[in-house]
Protein backbone atom coordinates (compact mmCIF):
# COMPACT_ATOMS: atom_id res chain seq x y z
CA UNK A 1 0.00 0.00 0.00
CA UNK A 2 1.63 3.05 -0.97
CA UNK A 3 2.59 5.65 2.11
CA UNK A 4 -0.94 8.09 1.69
CA UNK A 5 -2.80 5.20 1.60
CA UNK A 6 -1.68 3.77 4.55
CA UNK A 7 -2.27 7.05 6.58
CA UNK A 8 -5.64 7.35 5.35
CA UNK A 9 -6.12 3.32 6.38
CA UNK A 10 -5.07 4.30 9.93
CA UNK A 11 -7.20 7.61 9.97
CA UNK A 12 -9.81 5.04 9.35
CA UNK A 13 -9.02 2.19 11.55
CA UNK A 14 -8.75 5.11 14.59
CA UNK A 15 -12.57 6.69 13.57
CA UNK A 16 -13.77 2.54 13.23
CA UNK A 17 -16.99 3.30 15.30
CA UNK A 18 -17.69 6.88 14.04
CA UNK A 19 -20.13 7.17 11.00
CA UNK A 20 -18.22 7.21 7.44
CA UNK A 21 -21.61 7.78 5.57
CA UNK A 22 -25.10 7.99 5.13
CA UNK A 23 -26.68 6.50 2.88
CA UNK A 24 -31.03 5.87 2.24
CA UNK A 25 -31.04 7.17 5.95
CA UNK A 26 -28.89 4.70 7.14
CA UNK A 27 -25.77 4.91 9.17
CA UNK A 28 -22.15 2.89 8.31
CA UNK A 29 -19.80 2.86 10.01
CA UNK A 30 -15.65 3.28 9.42
CA UNK A 31 -15.51 -0.31 10.28
CA UNK A 32 -17.61 -0.97 8.25
CA UNK A 33 -16.22 0.40 4.94
CA UNK A 34 -13.35 -1.50 6.55
CA UNK A 35 -14.71 -4.92 6.40
CA UNK A 36 -16.39 -4.33 2.83
CA UNK A 37 -13.08 -3.24 1.50
CA UNK A 38 -11.43 -6.23 2.70
CA UNK A 39 -14.18 -8.85 1.07
CA UNK A 40 -13.83 -6.64 -2.30
CA UNK A 41 -10.11 -6.74 -2.32
CA UNK A 42 -10.63 -10.78 -2.07
CA UNK A 43 -12.95 -10.63 -4.58
CA UNK A 44 -10.47 -8.47 -6.36
CA UNK A 45 -7.76 -11.17 -6.47
CA UNK A 46 -10.19 -14.17 -7.16
CA UNK A 47 -11.14 -12.50 -10.53
CA UNK A 48 -7.40 -11.78 -11.34
CA UNK A 49 -7.89 -8.34 -11.19
CA UNK A 50 -4.50 -7.29 -9.77
CA UNK A 51 -1.78 -4.47 -9.57
CA UNK A 52 -2.37 -2.28 -13.01
CA UNK A 53 -5.07 -3.70 -14.43
CA UNK A 54 -7.55 -0.65 -15.80
CA UNK A 55 -11.15 -1.13 -13.91
CA UNK A 56 -14.07 1.08 -14.98
CA UNK A 57 -16.35 1.88 -11.73
CA UNK A 58 -19.89 3.09 -12.24
CA UNK A 59 -21.71 4.29 -9.29
CA UNK A 60 -23.21 6.36 -7.13
CA UNK A 61 -21.75 7.21 -3.71
CA UNK A 62 -22.51 4.75 -1.27
CA UNK A 63 -21.00 2.04 1.15
CA UNK A 64 -20.07 -0.28 -1.71
CA UNK A 65 -18.75 2.18 -3.98
CA UNK A 66 -16.65 3.82 -1.47
CA UNK A 67 -15.40 0.21 -0.28
CA UNK A 68 -14.78 -0.42 -4.02
CA UNK A 69 -12.74 2.54 -5.19
CA UNK A 70 -10.60 2.09 -2.10
CA UNK A 71 -10.33 -1.63 -2.51
CA UNK A 72 -9.21 -0.68 -6.25
CA UNK A 73 -6.65 1.82 -5.01
CA UNK A 74 -5.04 -0.22 -2.65
CA UNK A 75 -4.82 -3.03 -5.08
CA UNK A 76 -3.05 -0.36 -7.29
CA UNK A 77 -5.48 -0.82 -9.67
CA UNK A 78 -5.88 2.40 -12.68
CA UNK A 79 -9.58 2.93 -11.67
CA UNK A 80 -12.11 4.78 -14.28
CA UNK A 81 -14.95 6.89 -12.80
CA UNK A 82 -18.21 6.39 -14.12
CA UNK A 83 -21.48 8.38 -13.88
CA UNK A 84 -24.43 7.94 -16.21
CA UNK A 85 -22.93 8.58 -19.70
CA UNK A 86 -25.37 9.46 -22.94
CA UNK A 87 -26.35 6.24 -24.70
CA UNK A 88 -23.98 5.27 -27.10
CA UNK A 89 -20.75 6.69 -25.06
CA UNK A 90 -19.97 3.92 -22.82
CA UNK A 91 -18.49 2.11 -25.60
CA UNK A 92 -15.93 4.91 -26.86
CA UNK A 93 -15.31 5.89 -22.51
CA UNK A 94 -14.26 1.60 -22.55
CA UNK A 95 -12.26 1.93 -25.80
CA UNK A 96 -10.69 5.52 -24.90
CA UNK A 97 -9.79 4.17 -21.59
CA UNK A 98 -8.54 1.03 -22.70
CA UNK A 99 -10.92 -0.64 -19.66
CA UNK A 100 -10.44 -4.03 -19.11
CA UNK A 101 -13.00 -4.66 -16.28
CA UNK A 102 -16.53 -2.53 -15.66
CA UNK A 103 -17.36 -2.61 -12.37
CA UNK A 104 -21.23 -1.61 -11.94
CA UNK A 105 -22.68 -1.01 -8.21
CA UNK A 106 -26.27 -0.89 -8.63
CA UNK A 107 -29.12 0.88 -6.47
CA UNK A 108 -29.30 -1.97 -4.03
CA UNK A 109 -25.95 -1.50 -3.75
CA UNK A 110 -24.81 -4.64 -5.75
CA UNK A 111 -21.74 -5.01 -7.17
CA UNK A 112 -21.61 -6.39 -11.22
CA UNK A 113 -18.48 -7.28 -12.81
CA UNK A 114 -18.01 -7.36 -16.47
CA UNK A 115 -14.61 -8.28 -18.48
CA UNK A 116 -13.93 -6.20 -21.44
CA UNK A 117 -12.16 -6.88 -24.53
CA UNK A 118 -9.54 -3.60 -24.30
CA UNK A 119 -5.73 -4.33 -23.03
CA UNK A 120 -4.10 -1.54 -21.99
CA UNK A 121 -0.78 -0.03 -22.97
CA UNK A 122 -1.06 4.02 -23.00
CA UNK A 123 2.38 5.71 -22.38
CA UNK A 124 0.69 7.14 -19.53
CA UNK A 125 -0.38 3.92 -17.97
CA UNK A 126 2.89 2.85 -18.41
CA UNK A 127 4.26 5.74 -16.01
CA UNK A 128 1.73 4.05 -13.78
CA UNK A 129 2.95 0.59 -13.64
CA UNK A 130 6.80 1.85 -13.12
CA UNK A 131 5.72 3.87 -10.51
CA UNK A 132 3.84 1.28 -8.99
CA UNK A 133 1.03 3.16 -8.12
CA UNK A 134 -2.82 3.17 -8.72
CA UNK A 135 -4.34 6.27 -10.99
CA UNK A 136 -7.48 7.63 -11.41
CA UNK A 137 -9.17 8.44 -14.67
CA UNK A 138 -12.18 10.91 -15.08
CA UNK A 139 -13.53 12.67 -18.18
CA UNK A 140 -14.08 16.36 -19.16
CA UNK A 141 -15.47 17.44 -21.78
CA UNK A 142 -13.41 18.34 -25.06
CA UNK A 143 -13.39 21.44 -27.71
CA UNK A 144 -15.46 18.98 -30.60
CA UNK A 145 -17.64 16.94 -28.87
CA UNK A 146 -14.59 13.75 -27.55
CA UNK A 147 -14.63 13.85 -23.78
CA UNK A 148 -11.05 14.02 -22.37
CA UNK A 149 -9.27 11.09 -20.12
CA UNK A 150 -7.71 13.08 -17.72
CA UNK A 151 -4.83 10.53 -15.95
CA UNK A 152 -3.90 10.90 -12.37
CA UNK A 153 -1.62 9.23 -10.37
CA UNK A 154 -3.85 8.50 -6.74
CA UNK A 155 -1.03 8.79 -4.78
CA UNK A 156 -0.17 12.55 -5.67
CA UNK A 157 -3.58 13.79 -6.29
CA UNK A 158 -4.33 12.17 -2.20
CA UNK A 159 -1.15 14.00 -1.25
CA UNK A 160 -2.95 17.12 0.03
CA UNK A 161 -5.54 14.49 2.50
CA UNK A 162 -2.39 13.92 4.26
CA UNK A 163 -2.95 17.02 6.93
CA UNK A 164 -5.86 16.81 9.18
CA UNK A 165 -7.98 19.45 8.96
CA UNK A 166 -11.75 19.70 10.28
CA UNK A 167 -14.12 16.90 11.05
CA UNK A 168 -17.27 18.29 9.84
CA UNK A 169 -20.56 16.29 8.72
CA UNK A 170 -20.46 16.67 4.74
CA UNK A 171 -23.31 16.21 1.83
CA UNK A 172 -22.49 14.60 -0.89
CA UNK A 173 -23.78 16.72 -3.85
CA UNK A 174 -20.94 16.19 -6.42
CA UNK A 175 -20.88 12.56 -8.17
CA UNK A 176 -18.26 10.42 -8.01
CA UNK A 177 -17.13 11.22 -11.30
CA UNK A 178 -16.61 14.94 -10.64
CA UNK A 179 -13.42 16.08 -9.10
CA UNK A 180 -15.33 18.18 -6.64
CA UNK A 181 -17.05 14.75 -5.50
CA UNK A 182 -13.83 13.04 -5.31
CA UNK A 183 -12.57 16.06 -3.07
CA UNK A 184 -15.64 16.07 -0.72
CA UNK A 185 -15.24 12.27 -0.37
CA UNK A 186 -11.22 12.05 0.27
CA UNK A 187 -11.72 15.55 2.60
CA UNK A 188 -14.52 14.11 4.53
CA UNK A 189 -12.73 10.46 4.73
CA UNK A 190 -9.31 11.77 5.67
CA UNK A 191 -10.49 13.72 8.86
CA UNK A 192 -12.85 10.98 10.32
CA UNK A 193 -16.39 12.56 9.16
CA UNK A 194 -19.57 11.58 8.02
CA UNK A 195 -20.31 11.84 4.60
CA UNK A 196 -24.10 12.06 4.01
CA UNK A 197 -25.56 10.98 0.84
CA UNK A 198 -28.57 12.05 -1.09
CA UNK A 199 -31.15 10.07 -3.70
CA UNK A 200 -31.78 13.27 -5.89
CA UNK A 201 -30.20 16.99 -5.54
CA UNK A 202 -33.76 18.76 -5.63
CA UNK A 203 -33.71 21.81 -2.74
CA UNK A 204 -36.58 19.55 -1.09
CA UNK A 205 -34.55 16.57 -0.38
CA UNK A 206 -31.05 18.27 0.06
CA UNK A 207 -33.20 20.59 2.91
CA UNK A 208 -34.67 17.11 4.57
CA UNK A 209 -31.45 15.25 4.70
CA UNK A 210 -29.45 18.43 5.94
CA UNK A 211 -31.97 18.26 9.09
CA UNK A 212 -31.91 15.04 9.49
CA UNK A 213 -28.46 14.15 9.52
CA UNK A 214 -27.46 17.47 10.94
CA UNK A 215 -25.40 18.13 8.40
CA UNK A 216 -22.23 20.99 8.70
CA UNK A 217 -21.31 21.42 5.46
CA UNK A 218 -23.29 21.72 2.42
CA UNK A 219 -20.75 21.81 -1.16
CA UNK A 220 -22.84 22.84 -3.81
CA UNK A 221 -23.27 24.72 -7.14
CA UNK A 222 -24.18 28.61 -7.90
CA UNK A 223 -27.03 27.33 -9.86
CA UNK A 224 -28.61 24.87 -6.78
CA UNK A 225 -28.24 28.03 -4.26
CA UNK A 226 -30.29 29.97 -7.44
CA UNK A 227 -32.94 26.71 -6.84
CA UNK A 228 -32.38 26.69 -3.58
CA UNK A 229 -33.95 30.56 -2.85
CA UNK A 230 -36.51 30.16 -5.76
CA UNK A 231 -38.03 27.08 -4.08
CA UNK A 232 -37.42 28.18 -0.53
CA UNK A 233 -37.64 24.88 0.78
CA UNK A 234 -35.27 26.11 3.28
CA UNK A 235 -38.04 27.79 5.25
CA UNK A 236 -40.00 23.89 5.70
CA UNK A 237 -36.89 22.35 7.57
CA UNK A 238 -34.83 23.13 10.62
CA UNK A 239 -30.85 24.02 8.93
CA UNK A 240 -29.78 25.29 12.33
CA UNK A 241 -26.78 22.51 12.35
CA UNK A 242 -25.41 23.90 8.85
CA UNK A 243 -21.94 25.93 9.28
CA UNK A 244 -20.38 26.31 5.73
CA UNK A 245 -22.15 26.90 2.36
CA UNK A 246 -19.30 26.29 -0.31
CA UNK A 247 -19.76 26.53 -3.82
CA UNK A 248 -17.57 26.20 -6.99
CA UNK A 249 -18.19 24.95 -10.52
CA UNK A 250 -19.38 28.05 -12.40
CA UNK A 251 -19.21 31.61 -11.55
CA UNK A 252 -21.35 32.65 -8.88
CA UNK A 253 -23.56 35.53 -9.37
CA UNK A 254 -22.67 38.47 -7.07
CA UNK A 255 -26.99 39.06 -6.61
CA UNK A 256 -26.67 35.24 -5.64
CA UNK A 257 -24.30 34.91 -3.37
CA UNK A 258 -25.99 38.18 -1.79
CA UNK A 259 -29.32 36.87 -1.49
CA UNK A 260 -27.81 33.82 0.14
CA UNK A 261 -25.59 35.23 2.80
CA UNK A 262 -28.55 37.31 3.97
CA UNK A 263 -31.13 34.11 3.93
CA UNK A 264 -28.26 32.33 5.99
CA UNK A 265 -26.77 35.07 8.14
CA UNK A 266 -25.15 31.92 10.54
CA UNK A 267 -23.79 30.53 7.62
CA UNK A 268 -20.13 30.89 6.03
CA UNK A 269 -19.86 31.28 2.33
CA UNK A 270 -16.72 29.88 1.18
CA UNK A 271 -15.71 29.65 -2.49
CA UNK A 272 -13.81 26.41 -4.15
CA UNK A 273 -11.82 26.08 -6.94
CA UNK A 274 -10.69 23.09 -9.23
CA UNK A 275 -10.08 21.07 -12.40
CA UNK A 276 -9.58 18.02 -12.92
CA UNK A 277 -6.70 18.43 -14.25
CA UNK A 278 -5.24 20.10 -11.21
CA UNK A 279 -7.26 18.71 -8.47
CA UNK A 280 -8.97 21.23 -5.95
CA UNK A 281 -7.35 24.24 -4.36
CA UNK A 282 -7.74 25.33 -1.17
CA UNK A 283 -9.30 28.44 -1.16
CA UNK A 284 -10.19 31.23 1.57
CA UNK A 285 -13.12 33.75 0.43
CA UNK A 286 -12.24 37.18 1.52
CA UNK A 287 -16.03 37.75 3.47
CA UNK A 288 -19.31 35.13 3.08
CA UNK A 289 -20.96 38.13 0.43
CA UNK A 290 -17.53 38.56 -1.28
CA UNK A 291 -16.39 36.84 -4.50
CA UNK A 292 -12.84 37.36 -3.84
CA UNK A 293 -10.92 34.29 -3.33
CA UNK A 294 -7.48 33.66 -2.00
CA UNK A 295 -6.05 30.65 -3.48
CA UNK A 296 -3.26 27.96 -3.31
CA UNK A 297 -2.35 25.73 -0.45
CA UNK A 298 1.29 24.10 0.31
CA UNK A 299 0.35 22.00 -2.84
CA UNK A 300 -0.42 25.04 -5.27
CA UNK A 301 1.00 27.60 -6.82
CA UNK A 302 -0.90 30.16 -8.89
CA UNK A 303 0.21 33.01 -11.40
CA UNK A 304 -2.10 35.35 -13.54
CA UNK A 305 -0.82 35.51 -17.22
CA UNK A 306 -2.52 37.82 -19.51
CA UNK A 307 -5.90 37.81 -16.99
CA UNK A 308 -5.65 34.09 -17.07
CA UNK A 309 -5.38 31.94 -14.22
CA UNK A 310 -2.56 29.74 -14.19
CA UNK A 311 -2.02 26.71 -11.94
CA UNK A 312 0.52 24.28 -10.76
CA UNK A 313 -0.09 21.21 -8.69
CA UNK A 314 1.82 18.57 -7.03
CA UNK A 315 -1.52 16.75 -8.05
CA UNK A 316 -1.91 17.64 -11.25
CA UNK A 317 -2.45 14.87 -13.93
CA UNK A 318 -0.12 13.19 -15.50
CA UNK A 319 -2.09 14.10 -18.97
CA UNK A 320 -4.66 13.17 -21.19
CA UNK A 321 -5.32 9.92 -22.89
CA UNK A 322 -6.49 10.75 -25.86
CA UNK A 323 -5.17 14.76 -26.28
CA UNK A 324 -1.89 16.52 -26.23
CA UNK A 325 -0.29 17.77 -23.27
CA UNK A 326 -2.08 20.98 -21.84
CA UNK A 327 0.73 22.62 -19.90
CA UNK A 328 3.56 25.22 -20.64
CA UNK A 329 6.80 24.26 -20.91
CA UNK A 330 7.52 24.55 -17.12
CA UNK A 331 4.81 22.58 -16.04
CA UNK A 332 1.89 25.73 -15.69
CA UNK A 333 -1.45 24.11 -16.29
CA UNK A 334 -3.73 27.34 -18.34
CA UNK A 335 -7.08 27.31 -16.69
CA UNK A 336 -8.88 29.56 -19.46
CA UNK A 337 -10.84 31.19 -16.48
CA UNK A 338 -10.40 34.87 -16.98
CA UNK A 339 -9.70 36.38 -13.03
CA UNK A 340 -9.01 40.11 -11.63
CA UNK A 341 -6.26 40.39 -8.91
CA UNK A 342 -6.52 42.93 -6.23
CA UNK A 343 -3.69 41.88 -3.55
CA UNK A 344 -3.74 38.32 -2.99
CA UNK A 345 -7.22 38.01 -3.97
CA UNK A 346 -8.90 36.67 -6.60
CA UNK A 347 -12.06 37.38 -8.85
CA UNK A 348 -13.16 34.06 -11.62
CA UNK A 349 -14.87 35.79 -13.87
CA UNK A 350 -15.44 32.94 -15.66
CA UNK A 351 -14.44 31.26 -19.43
CA UNK A 352 -12.11 33.00 -22.23
CA UNK A 353 -13.99 30.38 -24.53
CA UNK A 354 -16.84 29.58 -25.88
CA UNK A 355 -17.87 26.75 -23.62
CA UNK A 356 -21.23 26.78 -22.30
CA UNK A 357 -20.85 26.71 -18.44
CA UNK A 358 -24.91 25.23 -17.98
CA UNK A 359 -25.24 24.81 -13.86
CA UNK A 360 -21.75 23.74 -13.74
CA UNK A 361 -21.51 21.47 -16.68
CA UNK A 362 -19.48 22.32 -19.37
CA UNK A 363 -20.78 22.21 -23.04
CA UNK A 364 -18.98 23.26 -25.86
CA UNK A 365 -21.24 24.07 -29.22
CA UNK A 366 -19.20 21.82 -31.43
CA UNK A 367 -20.18 18.72 -29.33
CA UNK A 368 -23.89 19.75 -29.44
CA UNK A 369 -23.52 21.04 -33.59
CA UNK A 370 -22.10 17.61 -34.36
CA UNK A 371 -25.51 15.99 -32.82
CA UNK A 372 -27.61 17.88 -34.89
CA UNK A 373 -25.84 17.88 -38.02
CA UNK A 374 -26.15 14.19 -38.14
CA UNK A 375 -30.40 15.09 -38.21
CA UNK A 376 -31.48 14.42 -41.48
CA UNK A 377 -32.90 18.12 -43.11
CA UNK A 378 -30.75 19.99 -40.96
CA UNK A 379 -28.63 22.11 -43.38
CA UNK A 380 -26.68 24.42 -41.24
CA UNK A 381 -26.75 24.73 -37.38
CA UNK A 382 -25.05 27.03 -35.00
CA UNK A 383 -24.76 26.53 -30.81
CA UNK A 384 -24.67 29.69 -28.61
CA UNK A 385 -25.06 29.94 -25.28
CA UNK A 386 -27.55 32.57 -23.37
CA UNK A 387 -27.53 33.44 -20.14
CA UNK A 388 -29.83 31.89 -17.72
CA UNK A 389 -31.04 33.64 -14.41
CA UNK A 390 -31.52 29.92 -13.03
CA UNK A 391 -28.80 27.89 -14.43
CA UNK A 392 -26.21 31.02 -15.39
CA UNK A 393 -26.47 29.65 -19.30
CA UNK A 394 -28.52 27.78 -21.50
CA UNK A 395 -28.27 25.85 -24.84
CA UNK A 396 -29.67 27.40 -27.70
CA UNK A 397 -29.32 26.59 -31.64
CA UNK A 398 -29.67 28.57 -34.50
CA UNK A 399 -31.26 25.65 -37.45
CA UNK A 400 -31.38 26.50 -40.92
CA UNK A 401 -33.42 23.66 -42.86
CA UNK A 402 -32.24 21.88 -45.98
CA UNK A 403 -35.70 21.48 -47.09
CA UNK A 404 -39.29 22.91 -46.43
CA UNK A 405 -40.44 21.71 -43.36
CA UNK A 406 -43.06 22.13 -40.93
CA UNK A 407 -40.81 24.53 -38.38
CA UNK A 408 -42.78 23.06 -34.56
CA UNK A 409 -42.82 20.02 -35.74
CA UNK A 410 -39.07 19.51 -36.78
CA UNK A 411 -37.96 21.30 -33.53
CA UNK A 412 -39.55 18.47 -31.84
CA UNK A 413 -37.74 15.76 -33.92
CA UNK A 414 -34.31 18.00 -33.08
CA UNK A 415 -35.11 18.37 -29.75
CA UNK A 416 -35.66 14.62 -29.10
CA UNK A 417 -33.17 13.51 -31.05
CA UNK A 418 -31.05 15.92 -28.80
CA UNK A 419 -32.00 13.89 -25.73
CA UNK A 420 -31.45 10.91 -26.43
CA UNK A 421 -28.00 11.49 -27.70
CA UNK A 422 -26.76 14.03 -25.53
CA UNK A 423 -26.52 14.39 -21.55
CA UNK A 424 -29.48 16.61 -20.32
CA UNK A 425 -27.60 20.17 -19.69
CA UNK A 426 -26.45 19.73 -23.61
CA UNK A 427 -29.83 19.77 -25.09
CA UNK A 428 -30.85 22.65 -26.08
CA UNK A 429 -33.74 24.51 -24.54
CA UNK A 430 -34.36 27.10 -27.65
CA UNK A 431 -34.41 26.67 -31.11
CA UNK A 432 -34.52 29.50 -33.46
CA UNK A 433 -35.38 28.67 -37.26
CA UNK A 434 -33.77 30.62 -39.81
CA UNK A 435 -35.41 30.50 -43.00
CA UNK A 436 -33.35 33.03 -45.18
CA UNK A 437 -30.35 33.12 -45.91
CA UNK A 438 -29.18 36.93 -45.07
CA UNK A 439 -30.53 36.35 -41.66
CA UNK A 440 -28.76 33.31 -40.82
CA UNK A 441 -25.31 35.24 -41.67
CA UNK A 442 -25.79 37.22 -37.85
CA UNK A 443 -25.55 33.39 -36.71
CA UNK A 444 -22.96 31.85 -38.57
CA UNK A 445 -20.26 30.30 -37.12
CA UNK A 446 -16.79 32.14 -36.26
CA UNK A 447 -14.90 29.69 -34.21
CA UNK A 448 -12.32 27.74 -35.42
CA UNK A 449 -12.41 24.05 -33.77
CA UNK B 1 -55.94 38.86 -18.19
CA UNK B 2 -58.30 36.49 -16.60
CA UNK B 3 -56.64 33.12 -14.52
CA UNK B 4 -58.47 31.34 -16.97
CA UNK B 5 -56.38 32.80 -20.13
CA UNK B 6 -53.30 32.60 -18.52
CA UNK B 7 -53.75 28.96 -17.22
CA UNK B 8 -54.91 28.23 -20.97
CA UNK B 9 -51.64 29.47 -21.78
CA UNK B 10 -49.63 27.26 -19.83
CA UNK B 11 -51.74 23.98 -20.45
CA UNK B 12 -50.85 24.97 -24.22
CA UNK B 13 -46.83 25.06 -22.78
CA UNK B 14 -47.75 21.71 -20.98
CA UNK B 15 -48.91 19.89 -24.47
CA UNK B 16 -45.26 21.04 -25.95
CA UNK B 17 -43.55 19.94 -23.04
CA UNK B 18 -45.59 16.43 -22.50
CA UNK B 19 -44.64 15.76 -26.14
CA UNK B 20 -40.72 15.34 -25.12
CA UNK B 21 -41.30 13.46 -22.42
CA UNK B 22 -42.21 9.88 -21.51
CA UNK B 23 -46.14 9.59 -20.75
CA UNK B 24 -45.17 8.30 -17.55
CA UNK B 25 -43.53 11.71 -16.56
CA UNK B 26 -46.60 13.86 -18.12
CA UNK B 27 -47.56 16.90 -16.29
CA UNK B 28 -51.43 17.18 -15.64
CA UNK B 29 -53.33 19.77 -16.79
CA UNK B 30 -54.48 21.37 -14.04
CA UNK B 31 -53.86 24.71 -11.45
CA UNK B 32 -52.82 21.84 -8.43
CA UNK B 33 -50.10 20.18 -10.93
CA UNK B 34 -46.70 20.50 -8.69
CA UNK B 35 -43.82 21.85 -10.75
CA UNK B 36 -40.82 22.77 -8.62
CA UNK B 37 -39.60 22.83 -4.93
CA UNK B 38 -42.49 21.19 -3.44
CA UNK B 39 -42.36 17.61 -1.79
CA UNK B 40 -44.58 16.36 -4.83
CA UNK B 41 -42.36 18.55 -7.20
CA UNK B 42 -41.92 17.09 -11.03
CA UNK B 43 -39.18 18.82 -12.30
CA UNK B 44 -35.93 18.86 -12.01
CA UNK B 45 -33.45 22.25 -12.50
CA UNK B 46 -33.31 21.56 -16.31
CA UNK B 47 -36.85 20.44 -16.73
CA UNK B 48 -38.05 23.99 -14.74
CA UNK B 49 -35.52 26.11 -17.59
CA UNK B 50 -37.11 24.06 -20.21
CA UNK B 51 -40.74 24.26 -18.68
CA UNK B 52 -40.19 28.29 -17.88
CA UNK B 53 -38.86 28.92 -21.38
CA UNK B 54 -41.88 27.36 -22.81
CA UNK B 55 -44.70 29.19 -21.15
CA UNK B 56 -42.42 32.62 -21.61
CA UNK B 57 -42.77 31.59 -25.55
CA UNK B 58 -46.46 31.29 -25.13
CA UNK B 59 -47.25 34.07 -23.23
CA UNK B 60 -45.70 35.75 -25.64
CA UNK B 61 -48.33 34.53 -28.38
CA UNK B 62 -50.99 35.15 -26.28
CA UNK B 63 -50.56 38.28 -24.66
CA UNK B 64 -48.19 40.18 -27.49
CA UNK B 65 -45.31 40.78 -25.23
CA UNK B 66 -42.49 39.15 -23.70
CA UNK B 67 -42.34 38.86 -20.10
CA UNK B 68 -39.31 37.54 -17.89
CA UNK B 69 -40.80 34.32 -15.66
CA UNK B 70 -37.17 33.26 -13.86
CA UNK B 71 -35.62 36.25 -13.02
CA UNK B 72 -34.47 38.41 -10.23
CA UNK B 73 -37.49 39.26 -9.19
CA UNK B 74 -38.82 35.42 -8.94
CA UNK B 75 -36.34 34.77 -6.16
CA UNK B 76 -37.91 37.88 -4.04
CA UNK B 77 -41.03 36.82 -4.13
CA UNK B 78 -42.39 35.64 -0.49
CA UNK B 79 -43.64 32.13 -1.93
CA UNK B 80 -42.01 30.21 -4.93
CA UNK B 81 -43.83 31.22 -7.80
CA UNK B 82 -43.32 27.90 -9.68
CA UNK B 83 -44.42 25.97 -6.89
CA UNK B 84 -47.64 24.89 -8.99
CA UNK B 85 -49.38 25.42 -12.44
CA UNK B 86 -51.90 27.95 -9.88
CA UNK B 87 -48.83 29.53 -8.40
CA UNK B 88 -47.22 30.20 -11.71
CA UNK B 89 -50.58 31.51 -13.41
CA UNK B 90 -51.17 34.23 -10.32
CA UNK B 91 -47.61 35.20 -11.06
CA UNK B 92 -47.78 35.39 -14.41
CA UNK B 93 -50.96 37.74 -13.60
CA UNK B 94 -48.76 39.91 -11.24
CA UNK B 95 -46.48 40.56 -13.41
CA UNK B 96 -48.93 41.42 -16.48
CA UNK B 97 -50.81 44.18 -14.07
CA UNK B 98 -47.75 45.43 -12.84
CA UNK B 99 -46.16 45.92 -16.50
CA UNK B 100 -49.65 47.46 -17.36
CA UNK B 101 -49.99 49.68 -14.44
Amino acid sequence: MTDILEILFNRFRGASTAEALIWQDRAFLYQDLLSRRSAVQNDLQNRNITAGSVVALKADLSPQSVATLLALLVQQCIVVMLSQPAAGQRAETFRTAQVEYGIQIDGADHMHYQPLPYRPDHPLYRQLWKRQHPGVVLFSSGTTGERKAVVHDATTLLEKYRARRYNLRTLAFMPLDHIGGMDTLFYALSNGSCLVTIPDRSPQTICRAIERHQVEVLPVSPTFLNLLLLSRADEHHDLSSLKYITYGAEVMPESTLKRCAARFPHVTLLQKYGTTETGTLRSKSERSDSLWVKLGGAEFQTRVVNGILQIKAVSSMLGYLNAPSPFTADGWFITGDRVEVHGDYLKILGRNSEVINVGGEKVYPAAVERVIQEIDGVHEVTVYGEKNPLLGNVVCAAIQAARPLDPPAFIRHIKRHCREHLPPHHVPVKIKWIDTEPEYRHFKKTRHV
Amino acid sequence: MTQETILHTIYRAIDEFNTLLPTSQHLAKSPHTPLFGGSQAHLDSMGLVNFIILVEQYAEDTFGRAISLADERAMAQRHNPFETTGALADYIARILDEETA
